[in-house]
C-alpha cells in the first residue's frame, strides 16, 4: 500500500474515507477525518468538480473552481480523483477504492445511488465492513423524502427559526452556511461512531442523517423548545429575551459607539454587578434597581434606555473589558477581520497556513478541538483529479498484490 | 434498588461497556454527554446536592414562577411540582439514558469517591470555567495520574490559554466573538436587529462526541487516554471558514443578508393564519422553471429561460411577486404548489406544529417515554439514525440521586456500610438540597 495509510502520526491516520459528496456538510463530515489524520478520497464528477468549486466567494468575485474559498476550507488534508459514476471502467475504480475504505460519505438525493447500481447493498456486499453515511434533507424514507430543500427551507423544517428575528416581523434564518456545518458535523459524529462499531464488531453500517431532525435534536434550543411544547403547549416566542428562562435575566444586543455588545445576565449576581456597573455615578439608579428580579413597564423602560445610554457612549472592547472586570458576560461583536487579527486566537495558533498551487498561501480556521496526536494542515484542498493518476496506481497494485 | 440495573451494555451499539463520568453543567456540555449516552455508553452524571446543577433549584414552586412574571412552560403542565429539578424541559431535553448520583465534589467524602469512579471509568465530559476542577482538586494532570486510560475532555469557550481564556460568557456571548454575530440579521440592517441565537451551542455536542470516539479510537492503537481541549469558539469557529479566506483575498467583511443569500433567489413570507410563514428557495435553473410553473409572477419579470445573473438583477421584484401569491393562500396551498413543481419551500414550523408533523411520525422520530417523577410524554428524538442498530433510548430523565446505589456499591463496589453512613451524613441523597 501506499504510504499515505502507513503513517501513525495522527489520531485517525489509517483510516480510509471516500467523500462522494458536493456539498457542504458532507464535505464538512469528511474534514473532520481528514485534518485528523485519516486519508479522505474525494471522488468528483470530471470537468465541474464539487458544486462548492463553484459557490465562492472568489478573488475579485471571478469564478475559478480552483480559488472557491468554500472549496478550500472544506477539503484541507484529501485527495481528489475525478470519476463519472456511469462509466463502468470509472465505476469499478470506485469499488475498488470501497474494498479498501473504513466509511463512505454521499449528499445525493434519496435513491440516487440505487439508481446508478451503487447503494449501500452493492458497496456493502463489496466491503461488509464499510460504513455507508448518507445524508439528506428529510432522511431516506417517509412522505417528504423526496422533498427538496436549500438550506433556508431545512432551518424553516428543523430549526429554531420560527423564535428566531423579531416579533413583528418575518422569521429571521442565522446567517452564511451554518445550518449545512450543523448537520455536517453530526454526520461526521455519526461516521465515528459506525467506525467504532465496525471496527469491534466487524460489522459495517447504513447511516440515515435527516437534516430536519439533526436540527430539530439540536442543543440551539429547539429541542428543549420542543420538549417545552410536548410538557406545556408552549410556543417558543419570536423576539422575546431569553424567553426560557426566568429570575434576573436582561439579555441581548446593544449599540455600543463602534459597533455592537452582546449582553447576557441571567442571574442575581450578574444582575447586580451589572445594576453597579452602569449605575456607578448614579446612587438612585443603584438603589432602585439592585436586587431585583423583575423589571416590567415604566421600569423596564428606564432599565433599558440608561443601559442603552450607557453602552453607547462607549467603544464596544471597553465595554466588554469593563463588564469582564466586573465578572458580568458581555462581550464585543468582532467582524471577520477582527477574529483574524484578535491577539487571543493569533497566540493560540487558531489559524494555520498553508501554500495552494493556484490559490497561494492562505490562513485557514485551525483545530476545532486539540490534542496529542490531533489536528494537522498536512496539504491544502487538492486540485480536481490532482490525485487520480496515484490512486489508480496504488489501486493497482493492490490488486496485484491480492492475485 | 430496581431488579434491573440501571444500564446494561448493548453489545450492538458503538461505545458499549464505555463508562463516561458526566461534570457537564448548562447546555453544550450536557447536550454533548447525551449524544454518547445515545451510542450505549453508560452516561454517570456526578451531582452535588449543595448545588443547582440542573438549572433549576430545589425551591422553585408555582408561587415563586408566577412572582417572576415567567410562563412556567418548561414544567410539565407549568408545575415545577415536588421535584422540580426533575420536572424541567431546560435539563430533561439531554438527559436521555443517564445515570445520576449523588457526590459532593467540595467534602473529603465525595473527592474520594469521585477518584475511585475516576480509576474505573473510560472518559470524564466537563464543561466549568477554567480553573473550576483545579480548584476542587481534579484538575486533568491528577485525574491521569490515578486513571492514565482517562480520556478527559474539557470544554472550556475560548480555550485554556490566550488572554480572553478566562472571559465570562454564555453561547450568544461566544457567537459575537468569532464573527457569526456581526453577520447575523435582517437583510442591508444593523447585526443587533437579529437578537439572540445560540449558535456555539448547537455546534459543541456533535463536535465533542466526534473527538472523544477519535480519542478512544486512538487509544486503541496507543493504550493511553489523555487530554481533550474543545474550545468551544474555536469548534464554532470553523463554519466561518470561507469567510475568513474571502477577507485575506478580498479584504471585506460578510455583509448582512437576512433571509437572502448570494446566489440562492429567497424569502421567507407571509402566508395566511396567525404569525403563519413560508420559506422558499431558487437555487438553480431548474428550480426557476419550476417557481414559473407553480406561480404566475407578472410582466416585467425574467422569464422562464432567464439566467442566474438576470434572476439576482430583478431579486426584489421576483420576491415581491412571490409575497403576493402567497398572501391570503394557507401554508399548505403555497408549499404543496411550490414543491409540486420541485421548489424547495416548507412552513417555518412551530413546536406544536412539530408535535403533529406527518413526515416525522412516518418516521417515528418522536419517543414516548414515563418517569415518575414527570409522567408520561413524547421527547424529542435522536439527530440520526441507522439500519443497522438502534441509538439508545431508555429512561428519560434520571431523578436526582435515583442511581446511587448502583454507582456506590456496584460501579464502585463500596461496602453497604461505608454508603450508608455517607448517607446518613445527609452526603448522599436522593434529593437535591440547594
Amino acid at each position: 500500500m501506499a504510504d499515505t495509510r502507513a503513517g501513525s502520526a495522527q489520531a485517525l491516520s489509517g483510516v480510509r474515507v471516500i467523500d462522494l459528496s458536493r456539498w457542504v456538510a458532507g464535505e464538512y463530515a469528511t474534514k473532520l477525518f481528514a485534518d485528523f489524520g485519516a486519508d479522505v478520497v474525494k471522488v468528483e464528477r470530471p470537468g465541474a468538480g464539487s458544486l462548492t468549486r463553484a459557490w465562492g466567494p472568489f478573488p475579485g468575485d471571478r469564478p475559478d473552481p480552483e480559488r472557491s474559498a468554500l472549496f478550500l476550507h472544506l477539503n484541507t488534508n484529501k485527495r481528489s480523483i475525478a470519476l463519472d459514476l456511469r462509466d463502468p471502467a470509472d465505476r469499478e475504480v470506485l469499488l475498488a477504492l470501497v474494498r479498501s475504505a473504513d466509511a463512505l460519505v454521499e449528499s445525493f438525493r434519496a435513491g440516487h445511488l440505487e439508481g446508478l447500481g451503487l447503494g449501500p447493498d452493492v458497496l456493502r456486499a463489496v466491503n461488509p465492513r464499510l460504513v455507508v453515511t448518507r445524508i439528506s434533507a428529510f432522511g431516506q424514507t417517509g412522505p417528504l423524502r423526496d422533498r427538496e430543500a436549500s438550506g433556508l427551507v431545512l432551518q424553516a423544517a428543523g430549526g429554531p427559526m420560527h423564535a428566531t428575528g423579531q416579533a413583528e416581523r418575518a422569521p429571521l434564518r442565522k446567517p452564511g452556511l451554518l445550518e449545512h456545518y450543523t448537520v455536517g458535523r453530526s454526520a461526521g459524529q455519526a461516521t465515528m461512531a459506525g467506525l467504532l462499531r465496525a471496527r469491534r464488531t466487524g460489522k459495517g453500517a447504513t447511516i440515515d442523517v435527516s437534516g430536519q431532525e439533526v436540527l430539530l435534536a439540536g442543543a440551539d434550543r429547539r429541542a428543549s423548545y420542543l420538549l417545552s411544547a410536548s410538557y406545556s403547549g408552549l410556543v417558543a416566542p419570536r423576539g422575546a429575551r431569553s424567553p426560557h428562562r426566568h429570575g434576573a435575566t436582561f439579555t441581548g444586543p446593544f449599540r455600543a459607539a463602534d459597533g455592537f455588545v452582546m449582553v447576557y445576565v441571567t442571574n442575581q449576581a450578574f444582575w447586580d454587578r451589572f445594576v453597579e456597573l452602569v449605575g456607578a455615578e448614579d446612587l438612585a439608579f443603584r438603589e432602585r434597581f439592585l436586587g431585583r428580579q423583575t423589571v416590567a413597564g415604566r421600569d423596564r423602560e428606564d432599565f433599558l434606555a440608561h443601559v442603552a445610554g450607557w453602552i453607547a457612549a462607549r467603544p464596544k472592547v471597553a465595554v466588554m473589558e469593563a463588564a469582564e472586570s466586573a465578572r458580568i458576560p458581555v462581550t464585543a461583536y468582532l467582524s471577520v477581520s477582527e477574529v483574524l487579527a484578535h491577539p487571543h486566537f493569533r497566540e493560540r495558533g487558531a489559524f494555520v497556513a498553508a501554500d495552494h498551487p493556484v490559490a497561494g498561501r492562505l490562513e485557514y480556521a485551525g483545530p476545532p478541538w486539540r490534542t496529542e496526536r490531533g489536528f494537522a494542515l498536512r496539504s491544502a484542498a487538492p486540485l480536481l483529479d490532482q490525485h487520480g493518476a496515484q490512486i489508480r496506481a496504488e489501486l493497482g497494485e493492490a490488486a496485484e498484490v491480492r492475485a | 434498588m430496581s431488579a434491573l440495573p440501571p444500564y446494561i451494555a448493548d453489545p450492538e451499539l458503538p461505545l458499549a461497556g464505555v463508562r463516561v463520568v458526566d461534570l457537564t453543567v448548562v447546555w453544550s456540555g450536557p447536550g454533548a454527554t447525551a449524544l454518547l449516552g445515545d451510542l450505549g455508553a453508560e452516561v454517570i452524571r456526578v451531582e452535588g446536592n449543595d448545588r443547582v446543577s440542573r438549572q433549576v433549584s430545589a425551591r422553585t414552586t408555582k408561587e415563586s414562577i408566577a412572582r417572576t412574571g415567567y410562563h412556567g412552560g418548561t414544567y410539565p403542565d407549568k408545575d415545577p411540582g415536588e421535584r422540580p429539578y426533575d420536572r424541567s424541559a431546560l435539563f430533561n431535553w439531554h438527559a436521555r439514558n443517564k445515570l445520576a448520583a449523588c457526590m459532593n465534589l467540595d467534602t473529603p467524602e465525595g473527592h474520594a469517591a469521585f477518584l475511585d469512579l475516576i480509576a474505573v471509568s473510560d472518559v470524564l465530559v466537563e464543561n466549568n470555567s477554567n480553573g473550576v476542577l483545579e480548584k476542587l482538586g481534579i484538575g486533568h494532570d491528577t485525574l491521569l495520574a490515578v486513571n492514565p486510560r482517562l480520556v478527559v475532555a474539557r470544554m472550556p469557550p475560548l480555550g485554556m490559554t490566550g488572554p480572553m481564556s478566562d472571559y465570562l460568557g454564555y453561547g450568544p456571548n461566544f457567537n459575537s466573538l468569532v464573527g457569526i454575530a456581526a453577520m447575523d440579521g435582517y437583510e442591508g440592517e444593523e447585526p443587533d436587529s437579529a437578537g439572540e441565537n445560540y449558535h456555539m451551542d448547537e455546534a459543541a455536542p456533535a463536535g465533542l462526541a466526534f473527538a472523544v470516539m477519535a480519542k478512544l479510537w486512538d487509544r486503541e492503537s496507543t493504550g493511553r487516554g489523555g487530554l481533550i481541549e474543545f474550545a468551544q469558539a474555536e469548534n464554532v469557529m470553523a463554519e466561518m471558514g470561507e469567510f475568513f479566506l474571502d477577507h485575506q483575498v478580498n479584504r471585506r467583511d460578510p455583509p448582512i443578508v437576512g433571509n437572502g443569500d448570494p446566489w440562492v433567489l429567497q424569502d421567507v413570507v407571509p402566508v395566511a393564519g396567525e404569525d403563519a410563514w413560508v420559506a422558499w428557495s431558487v437555487r438553480d435553473d431548474r428550480d426557476w422553471r419550476g417557481l414559473h410553473a407553480a406561480v404566475r409572477l407578472g410582466a416585467g419579470l425574467p422569464g422562464p429561460d432567464a439566467d442566474g445573473p438576470a434572476r439576482r438583477a430583478a431579486t426584489a421584484g421576483i420576491r415581491a411577486a412571490v409575497a403576493a401569491w402567497a398572501a391570503g393562500r394557507t401554508a399548505p396551498e403555497v408549499v404543496g404548489t411550490l414543491a409540486t413543481h420541485g421548489v424547495p419551500a416548507h412552513e417555518v414550523l412551530t413546536e406544536p406544529q412539530l408535535l403533529h408533523d406527518e413526515h416525522l411520525a412516518a418516521r417515528g422520530w418522536w419517543r414516548e417515554r414515563s418517569h415518575p417523577s414527570v409522567g408520561t410524554h413524547r421527547y424529542p428524538g435522536h439527530p440520526w439514525r441507522s439500519d443497522d442498530f438502534d441509538l439508545a433510548f431508555g429512561r428519560p430523565v434520571p431523578g436526582f440521586g435515583e442511581d446511587n446505589e448502583y454507582v456506590y456499591l456496584t460501579v464502585l463496589g463500596w461496602p453497604r456500610e461505608r454508603y450508608d453512613d455517607l448517607v446518613a451524613r445527609g452526603l448522599i441523597t436522593d434529593r437535591q438540597l440547594a
